[in-house]
């Protein structure tokens, strides 16, 4: 008697063992992923006190108005965009910078190791206490050094005005993210073969060659995975820039998310808030579309 | 038979004298249930406020112990909320049903809203328990809704915008007499701006401070941002006047100014980096515990106004005192609600941050305790203003004595639709008449709702 034959089926056949052994899945799934869905449709398609939850009707008003006349919405996902755009790409700078380093042989490589890490680890609101204080005007060592230097001679508005409020931002941004391309790249350089950069040595590659040719083709497909997990996940960032800036000067910060935050309980319209949200689901469906195609031309 | 501990002979045949798996795993388990003691089965009072800074905590620590001890059924749970967050932690509160039973010292305007949505239970029954003749005269008139019912009422009263210079700055450079005006306030922040000391701290940031000050510079140019009517008429000369005060004053402020709110405004004028300062009553503790060098030299005043023709206008948030309709034991926390006036833990409570929060019962400032405190004694004539300007005090959801209670006061300031207009004008450079038009479409889409 074969193993599969001695599985006590209880009665139950093939076609229901399937549906059945799945439906766990299905069930946690649905429950976690469908239900806030649908949740966040429907709101969107009413007008929704936040304090009493009362609710009306209006259909596709909320985009209407979302997509309306204040350009509001405009100016957010642009801002959103850029931030997206520019803390990433410096996360990716110094990210793939740091793990290189890291990958080779220097002093106290396993304290380093650890040691970077740190930023990614520690509270939002922890760190941005911390950089809040770097940039005061009043005490701030950035503004200490600078002007103790001699670079400038009154201290420089870090958060207050543009573009210096966004530029700081970028910054706390990739300090705070880079790790994770640490992470990511360092595991996939440790596992790159070395024949392979003896043999572009032997052609006569130099660091540049050996980097260009070697390492960024044997990284790549890390490098993607990492591109589109940190791409969503800063599109949607909110506790960083809320404390930072509060997405002023004016309107200069103010991403996406900020508005959800304010529409849903600052001025108490849930329903509103629910189409931001699902607007920037649709703006990340595109990322993710685009992604695939991408990864689907490379194949 | 149950392994326990003790050498008992357990059912896996451990040795007697020994101890077995069970037997240590049981006791493992059974020590921390035994160190947390016997289950508090007293019923729990949320008690929520934004006046939370250690000392005051620790007063209504106070306040809540005599409570507990005259009513044991009940154990009361102090949670710090804060002025520029309450109204997402409030939202989400009512939203899912889990308020506190109890909250003190949010704006009188964000008491109206709440109450205007139907959240709040009426305060009048509390009034009549403390005695609305203990109250001073018309203390509780700012939360009276327009069902002639009382929305929450006062545990307090401030002057938030108060001037505040440093006399011995002043001598320096030559100036006399404290600004009245707009003119001589520019003038002194000029004479008094040098090396790093800048002349203000006033705030140009996307917050509810920067909505809140420019709301008082309308009134001090002679205008107003609602009719008594609610009808918006940001658009006046009144409006165009202060956006301009504002901007020029913007060379003597800190570079930071542009993202100042409440403790970077206070922290500014304390820590000695501006001749002058902008807030209530709570620069008294904290010049005297973090920079007691300047104190003899403090004096506050109202802020100046426009010309000296335009009255004075003190923002004053009206520290509230209310109940949430749907929290549970609405009897009991009314009970609580009333203890917090009982004379000495009232006093306590006010002297924890002494000259911020004014008291709103008669006599108190009579009481040996609550005039034996180093800080009230000191500063007897800096409170004793602030209590003059407070007492004539407005909000936006209080314009004047005229004006109807405006409900959605609290969103207008969430939405930071003034200090983008302050933003736009001061730092963007925007023009005048588009912003406060823009402004005023923001503001009416949020009057319509």
């Amino acid at each position: 008697m074969s193993a599969a034959a001695a599985i006590p089926r209880a009665g139950i056949s093939d076609r229901l063992l399937g549906p059945l052994l799945i439906a766990p899945v299905v069930v946690v799934l649905g429950a976690v992923i469908a239900y806030p869905l649908f949740a966040a449709l429907a709101l969107s398609l009413f007008a929704v006190d936040t304090l009493t939850l009362d609710a009306q009707w209006v259909g596709l008003g909320n985009f209407g108005e979302l997509l309306g006349s204040d350009g509001r919405f405009w100016t957010a996902l642009v801002v959103t965009l850029v931030w997206t755009a520019a803390t990433l790409a410096l996360q990716l700078v110094l990210g793939i910078a740091m793990a290189l380093l890291l990958n080779r042989d220097i002093w106290m490589r396993s304290l380093a190791r650890s040691l970077v890490l740190f930023p990614y680890f520690i509270s939002t609101v922890v760190a941005v206490l911390v950089w809040r204080w770097l940039f005061n005007d009043f005490f701030g060592l950035i503004n200490l050094a600078l002007i103790g230097g001699g670079v400038i001679d009154a201290p420089v508005d870090w958060l207050g005005s543009m573009p210096n409020a966004f530029v700081s931002l970028v910054v706390v941004g990739a300090w705070k993210f880079f790790p994770f391309v640490v992470i990511a790249v360092l595991a996939r350089l440790q596992s790159i073969p070395e024949s392979l950069y003896e043999a572009a040595r032997l052609d006569g590659a130099g660091v540049w060659a050996r980097f260009r040719d070697v390492t960024l083709p044997q990284i790549g497909e890390v490098l993607g995975i990492v591109v589109l997990l940190r791409a969503i996940w800063d599109f949607k960032e909110f506790d960083l820039i809320f404390l930072l800036t509060g997405g002023g000067p004016i309107d200069a910060t103010r991403t996406l998310p900020l508005i959800v935050y304010q529409e849903a309980f600052g001025l108490n319209r849930m329903g509103m808030a629910a189409a931001y949200a699902v607007s920037m689901m649709i703006v990340m469906l595109g990322f993710f579309a685009a992604y695939r195609a991408a990864v689907r031309g490379r194949a | 038979m149950v392994a326990g501990v003790g050498g008992r002979v357990a059912h896996n045949g451990a040795a007697s004298g020994g101890f077995s798996r069970r037997a240590v795993l049981a006791a493992g388990l059974a020590l921390p249930v035994a160190g947390c003691g016997a289950p508090d089965d007293r019923i729990v009072l949320r008690w929520w406020s934004p006046q939370a800074a250690p000392a005051q905590a620790r007063a209504y620590r106070a306040q809540i112990k005599t409570f507990e001890a005259a009513n044991p059924r009940y154990r009361v749970l102090f949670e710090p909320t804060s002025d520029d967050g309450y109204p997402a932690q409030f939202a989400a509160a009512f939203a899912a049903g889990q308020v506190p039973n109890l909250v003190s010292h949010l704006p009188s305007f964000a008491a109206q809203t709440y109450y205007a949505q139907g959240l709040l239970a009426p305060m009048d029954p509390v009034i009549a328990a403390i005695g609305a003749d203990r109250f001073l005269p018309d203390a509780n008139r700012p939360y009276l809704a327009p069902d002639g019912r009382h929305a929450a009422i006062g545990i307090g009263s401030t002057a938030v915008d108060m001037l505040w210079v440093r006399r011995e700055l002043m001598a320096e450079a030559g100036i006399t007499a404290i600004p009245r005006t707009w003119d001589q306030l520019r003038a002194a922040a000029r004479a008094m701006q040098k090396g790093a000391v800048y002349g203000a701290p006033l705030p140009y940031g996307s917050n509810s401070m920067t909505s809140l000050v420019f709301v008082g510079f309308v009134h001090r140019a002679g205008g107003q941002i609602f009719s008594p009517d609610l009808d918006l008429v940001l658009d006046s000369p009144a409006t165009y006047a202060a956006l301009d005060f504002y901007r020029s004053m913007r060379e003597f402020c800190p570079p930071g100014a542009t993202s100042f709110g409440w403790a970077d405004s206070l922290n500014a004028f304390v820590s000695g980096a501006t001749a002058t300062g902008i807030y209530g009553g709570r620069v008294l503790i904290n010049i005297a515990r973090q920079n007691p060098r300047i104190a003899q030299h403090l004096a506050c005043v109202p802020y100046p106004t426009i010309d000296a023709q335009v009255p004075h206008w003190t923002f004053n948030d009206f520290p509230s005192l209310f109940m949430p309709k749907q929290a549970p034991h609405q009897e009991a926390t009314r009970a609580l609600a009333a203890s917090l006036y009982d004379p000495e833990g009232y006093v306590r409570q006010l002297l924890a941050a002494p000259g911020h929060v004014l008291p709103v019962i008669k006599g108190i400032t009579d009481r040996e305790d609550y005039r034996g405190n180093t800080i009230t004694t000191t500063f007897a004539p800096e409170i004793a203003a602030m209590t003059a300007a407070a007492s004539a005090g407005h909000n936006l959801g209080y314009e004047s004595p005229a004006h109807r209670p405006n409900v959605k006061a609290g969103e207008i300031i969430a939405s930071n639709a003034l200090a983008e207009l302050v933003q736009r004008v001061v730092l963007a450079g925007e023009n005048p008449r588009a912003a406060v038009a823009r402004a005023s479409r923001a503001i009416e889409a949020i009057m319509r709702r």
